[in-house]
């Protein structure tokens, strides 16, 4: 199927899950480290991350190259979204902004 | 749960990761499960997750992991299963075998001739009590099906003699 803007505007966050989305949202201001991304998570969208989903979404991320680790705090690594990381959760959210206006004008039409 | 095993079944849990990624997250992994274990959520809940996580980075093929390490984890997983499976499956046939319709019933019956269960069913040939009757062609249970054959087989110096019935295969 063919998306708006071609390969270049591609959503590739289409397909590497909600948590994945919600740790690139969270990391769309500042670097976070995991214990402040689920705390900033549980205050944004009401998830609570599992530790263990964090740390796999945090391992696809880097690897797709949309966050990076920064040099160890301790113990603590923090992470920071990339350019890449931002362009692709910029293109994500334009999709997710087009199906949610598009699902009220319907619901609209239908009277609901 | 006390802080010291709540501590100790997380780190068991982690222990399952791999290596590469202990080395990248355990510690930060740990202190982060500290922290969450300190606002209250339950340990429990800590370790399955990071259970639930091992078993995904084990299964998940990477570019370092050739896609056979994956392939002995799922065939692994599968063999578990087999044997569970396996050690469940005796009982099954046993609960298959008990009589719940006439049909069925008569199998293991038939096999004790002159039972009481049977009052009125004829004598079979070659049964005990009438050792030497001929075999009986077009009997009215099974028309024309073959009598029961016997079959000797030495076994271990002594001789065995073993009947089969046509009905179902089986020696009695």
């Amino acid at each position: 199927m063919n998306r708006p803007g071609g390969r270049a505007g591609q959503d590739v966050l289409r397909r590497v899950g909600e948590a994945s989305v919600l740790i690139l949202i969270s990391l769309a201001d500042v670097p976070k480290h995991g214990y402040a991304l689920t705390q900033d998570i549980k205050e944004l969208a009401d998830v609570e991350l599992g530790p263990g989903t964090l740390y796999g979404a945090l391992d696809r991320l880097e690897r797709l190259g949309l966050i990076e680790s920064l040099p160890a705090e301790s113990r603590r690594h923090p992470y920071r979204i990339t350019a890449a990381g931002a362009a692709a959760l910029r293109v994500h959210l334009d999709a997710l902004e087009r199906v949610s206006a598009a699902g009220r004008l319907r619901l609209r039409l239908g009277g609901i | 749960m006390d802080d010291f095993r709540a501590t100790r079944l997380v780190e068991t849990a982690l222990r399952c990761y791999p290596v590469r990624w202990r080395r990248r997250h355990g510690d930060e992994a740990a202190e982060l499960a500290a922290l969450l274990i300190r606002d209250g959520t339950p340990a429990g809940s800590i370790a399955c997750s990071y259970l639930a996580g091992a078993a995904r980075e084990w299964l998940t093929p990477r570019p370092g992991r050739p896609l056979s390490t994956v392939a002995c984890a799922l065939l692994a997983a599968a063999c578990a299963l087999g044997v569970s499976a396996g050690l469940l499956a005796p009982a099954a046939p046993a609960k298959a075998a008990r009589p719940t319709s006439t049909s069925h019933a008569r199998g293991p019956e038939h096999c004790r001739s002159g039972s009481p269960e049977r009052p009125g069913s004829p004598e079979r040939p070659g049964s005990p009590e009438r050792p030497g009757s001929p075999e009986r062609p077009g009997s009215p249970e099974r028309p024309g099906s073959p009598g029961p054959t016997s079959v000797v087989i030495p076994v271990n110096n002594r001789t065995r003699v073993i009947i089969r019935e046509p009905a179902h295969g089986r020696p009695c």
